[in-house]
């Protein structure tokens, strides 16, 4: 389908005026050989629409050949004819409507005492920030949800709590307020999501996707496709708009940030990225390959020392505005005579001794290296829950959690270097825009297997990007959907034990196949994995891997909600789920990082004809 | 030509998708009439079901609806034995709302069935427009905001409708196309709406000769009037033997209510009520008497018994006479003319004017008319021209329906989606008529949906903001309001456009 795609491909730079017209009155005519012309002329136009026209129609009608996978063949009607601002606000509405039908559902420690959940950590920080002076934000009642993410999220969160607190003062009344779960405030809970992600993430996907298929060649129709598909993604809406959290701001950042490359504006690029970091440490995941790029393009192909300069002051400043109030804030304090008690900084023990607790900088300081401790708590462990990552999946065979911890970060911080370092390396020698995404997503999966502190959820972060490359070149081709797609679902099924704990398993269920089903992935339908002209090594590798794995996980849930776990392996669900995942998310990492290779030609020469076979397969 | 893309299958099954999604939402009291119809067949012989009245809803529609609820709660006794006792009332386990929801869409896919059978029975170009109106029908906000929230069950009944009008397409079916309607009656009354237009089409394609109106064609007589009270016997003659049938009817057609149901179906009593309502403020001025008696019925906006205050009132006499004579007008042109085209024009017409002139008619009730037109909404421009405001008017009327905030954003998003992607496609695929478009009638129905943003944007948020709760019955009136000319101007010029094709 791509091939047919690409041939319909037009050059717009290059095209002159004169033929620009002949384009629009043959497609005129293809229209009209398609339906007579549906507008009735007020004076009849004799022998309009001759016999030619019809012609012309009819080898169009035969060359198109069917869909090959569903979602396609929603938008075939569309092909040729409409206009990508007549696609745009149908798609928008319907991943709305999917959306906002989603969040129907219960959210995170919904009625759940005494802690409740992330939808009460989130209205908790709005409760906080519009009720307290900003230097409390970091310090107030730990215990209860203490806000543990970075200043944008503060920000977000007060504008948030003023906005609902227009509409109904009670539900952020401070202290009386906790876990309140009035149904009227879910509706605008529910709201600011939605707006905060039409705000951000989806204008930021849709740019993302138009610069990015042009830059592979990639029509604009199939470009509308991967649009729908991605943002469809079950993880995401699983997450946000059911689980509740804001994810899809700070990935909105983030692919701004990659658009932003695209288009070569990597002042803003830098901007979005601090955004994005501001909204949520999270995105630490993607600072690598956002740093080897935005260095990479300052060298090559020309040494731009200026461009180097004035990224990292952009940067600087970036960081700076985004820290103001609470240097300011903590600053007015100290001015108007209000000092804190007197207490040990939190980290960097050795640094009071430089300091003099009575100077107007302390409180500054004090402020921003709380902050520090609230949002990077080095003092938890590897890891917290069961994770499909790769600590998780070891501990499984070798007891390693009763190592030292020391150790055990060491490790964990060896791995993830080696894990990250070469498609990093790749991407500051060869900063070339169509490999973001993959260097992206590759780093972000040795993020997620190797690093410390991991959550499930985390897994969107590697998710995010690998999606994009849907838009690409080639990008609704079997092995990208497939593999696309592997990963998805995998993903989501990794979240299926944190969703089934608050009985999300319908939401769950139809979102997942539903996209497996518009993709024409497993288990709705074996597509990807025909083997259509000559049957290679790797499609077979291919199919009977990821068949291999969808049978596990069609295994799992089958046993999970039929059989309980023997009592002195209450989580051995849980342990098969993270195996599984872990194992899969390997694979997909190796994946990206070796199609990062081969895009890249980065092998020397003769690696790479070998290897030219089989990437044209 | 082969498939069309997509197919109806694929879209059924993203619906479907969204229509499961949508299980937790807003629920209205249909939901307890149901679970508590279900309860009453399980649980209760037949003699007693149309006695019971432990709960307010007791069971009022036909017998075949009574059947299909006994034949569902089968299963349900799987899903949850607690559903179907009659004295839970408002039970709602989750059980109980999967199941019931799922039975809505489950039965649905008769509805998706019809409509491949109407693709199906089309052919040559008119294919694309089919299958464009296949969609519509299938993907009609009516359907999601009624059944899949509301709460009913009305796709697997027009599916049964719509499959019956699709036999009437083939000389050799027809037979089977009055049964089917016939069934339909026995599960839902309100069809009898549409029933004179199937009376005069099967009685002059059907009973009579093609050739001469005088030569009667016995056995198909035999044959169908044998099957119908065959139909009907299995339906209420297990009620007959028991002497019940005075008990059904008096179920089925409760008179007592009043002329406009709890809010205003856009219909000519609407439009009607509304001149009245600024009659009150004029008639001082213009030296019209006003019945105080009337002033606090009125203003209350939520009538449940309608009192006019300047204007006379309207008896159900009135409603019924003026029904009958705008269903017999289409009729005639039926009788000489009987082409499929032609009754499903008349089974149109017959919706409209029972819709915009019945006693308590219920604004669900535009299903009735949206549903057969959009069969043949894509004939040509001129049918695309009467066809727009009434998609418009019809389903902006059943906003009041839900009045939930977190439904808010469903049933405005998805009926402005509908509008903007069936509007569109059915523009590009209307050919043109061989007959002049009347120049003004495009203008006004330009006009008319422009003015339904405003219109939408103050009910839902604007009047909300600038009088908080009062004046409640501002909003309804004006949605009915503008919804009633929309039906009525697109009814008019259907009319013309059936009488001159």
């Amino acid at each position: 389908m791509t091939d047919c795609c690409q041939r319909h491909q037009k050059v717009p730079e290059t095209r002159t005026w004169t033929s620009f017209l002949v384009e629009i009155t043959t497609d005129s005519a293809i229209m009209a050989g398609h339906t007579p012309s549906p507008h009735k002329p007020r004076r009849k136009a004799k022998g309009a629409g001759g016999p030619s026209n019809l012609g012309h129609s009819i080898s169009v009608e035969s060359s198109g050949r069917a869909p090959s996978f569903p979602l396609a063949a929603f938008f075939w009607p569309a092909r040729g004819s409409a206009s990508q601002w007549e696609i745009l606000p149908i798609i928008l509405m319907v991943v709305g409507l999917f959306r906002w039908a989603a969040s129907l559902w219960g959210y995170s420690g919904f009625q759940k005492p005494p802690m409740f959940g992330d939808y009460e950590a989130q209205r908790h920080w709005m409760e906080i920030t519009t009720h307290l002076p900003i230097t409390q934000w970091y310090f107030h009642d730990l215990q209860w949800w203490g806000l543990d993410y970075p200043p944008l999220t503060a920000y977000h969160s007060w504008l948030c709590g003023k906005i609902g607190s227009l509409i109904d003062p009670s539900w952020f009344a401070l202290y009386k307020s906790r876990g309140v779960h009035d149904p009227n405030l879910k509706i605008f809970m529910r709201g600011t999501v939605m707006v905060s992600e039409y705000l951000i993430y989806i204008p930021a996907v849709v740019i993302f996707v138009r610069r990015f298929s042009r830059l592979s060649g990639v029509t604009s129709w199939s470009a509308s496709i991967s649009l729908a598909a991605i943002l469809m993604q079950p993880g995401n809406i699983l997450i946000d708009h059911i689980h509740f959290q804001y994810n899809t701001v700070m990935l909105g950042f983030v692919v701004a940030s990659m658009s932003s490359m695209l288009a070569g504006r990597y002042l803003w690029s830098a901007v979005f990225f601090v955004a994005a970091l501001g909204f949520k440490q999270m995105a630490l995941y993607y600072a690598f390959p956002v740093f080897a790029f935005l260095l990479g393009s300052c060298f090559s192909p020309k040494i731009n020392v200026l461009r180097f300069i004035r990224i990292a002051l952009v940067t600087v400043i970036a960081f700076a505005i985004l820290l103001l109030p609470f240097v300011l804030g903590a600053y007015k304090e100290w001015k108007q005579g209000i000092r804190s008690k007197p207490a040990p900084l939190p980290l960097f023990h050795g640094l009071a001794a430089y300091l003099d607790p009575k100077a107007f900088y302390y409180p500054i300081v004090e402020q921003l290296v709380q902050m520090v401790h609230r949002v990077f708590p080095f003092a938890r462990g590897l890891f917290e829950d069961k994770v499909a990552n790769f600590w998780c999946a070891l501990n499984v065979v070798v007891k390693i959690k009763h190592l030292p911890a020391e150790l055990l970060q060491r490790m964990s911080l060896i791995a993830t270097l080696a894990s990250i370092i070469p498609p990093n390396l790749i991407l500051l020698v060869r900063p070339r825009k169509d490999l973001l995404p993959l260097a992206f997503a590759t780093t972000a999966w040795g993020f997620f297997l190797f690093s410390y502190q991991v959550h499930e959820k985390s897994v969107l972060l590697p998710l995010a990007p690998m999606t994009l490359l849907l838009a690409g070149s080639q990008g609704l081709s079997k092995e990208i959907r497939a593999w696309v797609g592997f990963a998805n679902i995998l993903g989501c099924w990794t979240m299926f034990p944190l969703l089934q704990r608050v009985d999300l398993r319908v939401p769950y269920a139809v979102l997942t196949l539903l996209w497996a089903y518009l993709l024409g992935l497993p288990p709705t339908s074996l597509s990807v994995y025909t083997l259509d002209g000559q049957a290679s090594f790797k499609k077979i590798v291919t199919a009977l891997i990821h068949g291999a794995f969808y049978l596990a996980m069609a295994m799992w849930h089958v046993l999970e909600l039929n059989l309980q776990p023997p009592s002195d392996k209450p989580d051995l669900w849980v342990v098969a789920n993270v195996g599984v995942g872990a194992a899969g998310f390997a694979l997909c990492y190796l994946w990206c990082f070796s199609r990062l290779v081969l895009q890249s030609d980065i092998l020397p020469q003769a690696l790479a004809g070998k290897r030219s076979k089989a990437k044209t397969n | 030509m082969g498939e069309i893309y997509p197919t109806l299958a694929q879209c059924a099954v993203v619906a479907a998708a969204f229509k499961i999604l949508l299980f937790p939402a807003y629920k209205s009291t249909d939901f307890e009439v149901h679970r508590n119809w279900l309860a009453i067949t399980n649980s209760l012989p037949l003699w007693e079901w149309y006695y019971e009245k432990t709960s307010e809803w007791t069971l009022d529609y036909p017998p075949f609806f009574a059947y299909f609820e006994w034949i569902m709660s089968q299963v349900a006794k799987l899903a949850d034995p607690a559903m179907l006792r009659v004295r839970n009332l408002e039970y709602a386990s989750w059980e109980t709302v999967y199941f019931q929801r799922l039975t809505v869409i489950i039965t649905e896919l008769l509805l998706v069935y019809a409509l491949q059978l109407f693709v199906d029975s089309s052919h040559g170009t008119s294919k694309r427009a089919a299958q464009a109106a296949a969609f519509s029908i299938l993907l009609s906000p009516g359907l999601l905001i009624i059944d899949h929230i509301h709460f009913q069950y009305n796709g697997c009944m027009y599916g049964i409708l719509i499959w019956s009008l699709i036999l009437a397409r083939k000389k050799s079916t027809l037979l089977w196309s009055g049964l089917l309607f016939a069934a339909l009656l026995c599960m839902k009354h309100i069809y009898l709406y549409l029933a004179p237009a199937y009376f005069v089409f099967l009685l002059r394609a059907y009973c009579l000769s093609p050739k001469s109106i005088f030569r009667i064609q016995f056995l198909n007589c035999v044959k169908l009037g044998g099957g119908i009270a065959a139909i009907f016997g299995v339906a209420f003659g297990p009620f007959a033997l028991k002497g019940q049938i005075p008990q059904i009817l008096s179920r089925l057609f409760p008179f007592s209510r009043g002329l406009c149901h709890a809010y205003w179906a856009p219909n000519v009593w609407a439009i009607y009520s509304f001149v009245d309502r600024v009659l009150i403020v004029l008639a001082p001025r213009i030296g019209l008497s006003v019945k105080s008696s009337a002033l606090q019925s009125v203003t209350r906006g939520l009538v449940g018994d309608t009192a006019f205050a300047v204007l006379p009132d309207i008896t159900p006499q009135v409603c019924f006479a003026s029904t009958l004579i705008f269903q017999v007008i289409p009729l005639v042109r039926l009788f000489g003319q009987p082409t499929w085209d032609t009754f499903i024009g008349a089974v149109t017409l017959c919706g409209y004017a029972s819709f915009l002139f019945g006693w308590h008619v219920h604004e669900k009730a535009i299903l009735l008319v949206i549903i057969p037109f959009s069969l043949i909404a894509l004939r040509d421009r001129r049918y695309l021209g009467a066809f727009r405001p009434l998609a418009v008017a019809g389903h902006v009327s059943l906003f009041p329906l839900l009045f939930t905030p977190a439904e808010f954003p469903i049933k405005t998003a998805y009926t402005i989606f509908w509008l903007i992607l069936f509007l569109m496609a059915f523009d590009r695929l209307a050919p043109a008529s061989p007959r002049p478009r009347f120049f003004l009638f495009d203008r006004f129905s330009t006009l008319y949906i422009t003015v339904s943003i405003p219109l939408i944007l103050y009910c839902s948020l604007l009047h909300g903001i600038i009088f908080g709760r009062s004046y409640e019955f501002l909003p309804l009136m004006f949605t009915s309001s503008y919804s009633a000319i929309g039906v009525v101007g697109s009814w008019v010029g259907f009319l013309v456009v059936y009488f001159t094709s």
